[in-house]
């Protein structure tokens, strides 16, 4: 499950390079000016049409090749070549991959071809015969789920080994995107499941900035499911006899979806997060920026683009889209925009912070917070 | 669902880049690719690897000067990106960090500072009338301290920070991010700030292609003499 370099400057004994510890691949180090140019070759070669290799040779050079050098393009291209021709089994591929990312956590092209593979997988899906090993029988949604679990656990882990990981970060969101296709429920789970993590990395820049990326999705994805519950809504106002029985379970099981979000609650949760964070670990700029722009998210809180949004569904029927604007509005009220709560709590927090710190970077934060929340609050 | 998308902004580049020097820029060509640049621009107001993802140096001024080319630059929320770039030069080192929270690293000192005299010129061009006729927007000479004294090679060369190795793409952008921070403007307009002895000064460097400014104008009046080539294939 995880691949190192042995550093070992000179073949001391006669024996082989590969030591294989609980489920640890290690490859002393003086073996690699050897092995790689080797492989290396053996590859060109092949690609030259100048000697020729079976199936399951590339298979193992290709893997040896990018278990030393995962941007090697063409050893991913090759692979793609053999997945395509059924010879192998695009899940190796990511486990491969998986395996690569433990010693080259960054590896541009790794991530590249794992995007290639996952998008392989979900097309399989469209297709109604699915054989594929080791997945016999799983529904395709239960499949995908899995799956986009498990990017979600590879990502984390190579987040882990390098800071402010950029491309493990952004791979995420792809997943999400594509995948997992940006769900209420999916940004809920991430939530949730990344509020330790970017405990344990408070300067991780990225991690703070995917949770801004997932409470901005959730605030979008609000503002889009009321959008279709009041147009829905009138709809079925005006042609009582075409209601469709799916069509009800979708928009009340929209609407329970909806009512389980309380974004003003998850917004003030951010809040206290950051606030508990800064207060625990002084002089990290990452910190007050998310602070910031937590506070800029809950200030424009989906309450009011939903009233405007409300009002441009005109709708047809004059009666029946005042219902539909009442009904709405009913819902905003019953959960509590606060506004005027949430910078109060703010500057106390910041004149707290100010008089108790020792760290000369936390003042520095938190005096720019301060003057940010004037200017923000003078608007 | 584009795999590259990540890097699309690099692509972006070279090819606007390319295309605006060689007289082959037509709108067919970069259609739709000034929006997304655009949707890229994020929060915190520089430009991100694909929309929704945190803002990255490198990105932010492929992305920008793509815009600047293709002459759509108002897309962007030029304050915010303004806003963006002059916090990521760090008040220690002097030199520019590539995302917020990040080391310092000496490539950026192009790819961040090279974004303030696109900026000037974008900001300019509406008219504002608080900009500077002298400086950038950020700490010249701050900048050339950081290049000079903490990413010069002994050997020769210039690197990332000390203790750091030295390669050829940090001895470019090292250099080309003190040209940068040498030189305001151009023309009636130009003001030379250097650190140290004169000797120290470099030549200019054009803030969109990073080349001489001489040689960009040779290139366009090359290419301009020729017409656009049609895409009928010769008969």
């Amino acid at each position: 499950d995880e691949i190192g370099l042995i550093p070992c400057p000179e073949a001391r004994y006669n024996r082989s390079p590969i030591v294989l510890v609980e489920n640890k691949l290690g490859v002393e180090s003086w073996c690699v000016k050897f092995l790689l140019p080797y492989v290396h070759n053996k590859l060109l070669l092949y690609r030259q049409r100048k000697q020729w290799l079976n199936k399951d040779e590339l298979i193992d050079i290709t893997c040896t090749l990018l278990l030393l050098n995962p941007d090697f393009t063409t050893a991913w291209n090759v692979r793609k070549e053999l997945i395509l021709s059924g010879t192998l089994n695009p899940l190796k591929d990511l486990h491969l991959g998986k395996l690569a990312l433990t010693k080259f956590p960054k590896s541009p092209e790794t991530w590249i071809h794992r995007r290639w593979v996952l998008q392989q997988l979900i097309q399989e899906n469209s297709l109604p015969s699915l054989a594929t090993k080791g997945n016999l029988g799983a529904a395709p949604v239960e499949r995908i789920h899995r799956l986009v679990q498990e990017e979600m656990n590879v990502c984390s882990e190579a987040a882990g080994r390098y800071p402010s990981n950029y491309n493990a970060w952004s791979h995420r969101i792809w997943v999400l995107q594509h995948l997992a296709k940006l769900t209420v429920k999916v940004l809920l789970d991430e939530l949730s499941s990344t509020k330790y993590w970017v405990s344990m990395h408070v300067s991780d820049h990225s991690g703070f900035h995917y949770r801004q990326f997932l409470l901005n999705s959730l605030i979008r994805r609000t503002v889009t499911d009321n959008n279709i519950l009041v147009q829905n809504q009138m709809v079925n106002e005006q042609n009582p006899s075409l209601q469709k029985e799916e069509e009800n379970a979708g928009t009340e099981a929209a609407c329970a979806e909806e009512q389980s979000v309380d974004l003003p609650r998850r917004l003030d949760e951010e809040m206290e997060l950051c606030s508990e964070l800064i207060d625990n670990y002084p002089g990290h700029e990452t910190l007050w920026c998310h602070s910031d722009e937590s506070l800029n998210n809950s200030h424009h809180s989906p309450a009011t683009s939903h009233m405007a949004q409300a009002m441009v569904v005109d709708g047809l029927n004059e009666s029946s889209s005042k219902q539909g604007y009442t009904q709405e509005t009913k819902r905003l009220k019953r959960a509590p925009v606060q506004d005027s709560l949430g910078p109060e709590m703010e500057y106390r927090f910041v004149d707290k912070v100010l008089s108790t710190c020792r760290d000369v970077d936390q003042a520095r934060f938190a005096t720019a917070y301060r003057k940010w929340l004037v200017t923000f609050l003078g608007q | 669902p584009n795999l590259w998308m990540p890097f699309s902004h690099r692509s972006a580049y070279c090819a606007t880049s390319v295309a605006s020097l060689t007289n082959i820029l037509t709108p067919t060509l970069f259609a739709g690719t000034a929006e997304w640049i655009a949707r890229c621009q994020n929060w915190e107001g520089g430009i991100g690897g694909v929309p929704g993802m945190e803002a990255h140096g490198g990105y932010t001024f492929c992305g920008v000067a793509a815009l600047v080319i293709l002459k759509q630059e108002h897309l962007l929320n030029l304050r915010s990106l303004l806003h963006w770039v002059t916090g990521r030069q760090m008040r220690f080192e002097g030199g520019f960090q590539g995302r917020c929270n990040k080391l310092v690293d000496g490539c950026y000192s192009f790819w961040q500072a090279g974004l303030l005299p696109l900026l000037h010129r974008a900001l300019h061009a509406r008219g504002d009338p608080a900009l500077s006729m002298a400086h950038w927007m950020f700490d010249q000479l701050a900048l050339q301290e950081y290049i000079l004294l903490c990413c010069q090679c002994p050997a020769g060369g210039l690197l990332d920070k000390p203790g750091k190795s030295r390669d050829f793409y940090h001895t470019c952008y090292c250099l080309s991010g003190l040209a940068i921070a040498q030189h305001f403007g151009s023309g009636d307009l130009h003001n030379e700030v250097v650190l140290g002895v004169p000797e120290n000064c470099l030549q200019a460097t054009h803030p969109v292609y990073n080349i001489a400014p001489e040689k960009v104008a040779r290139a366009v009046m090359h290419f301009l003499q020729y017409p656009v080539p049609s895409l009928d294939p010769a008969s």
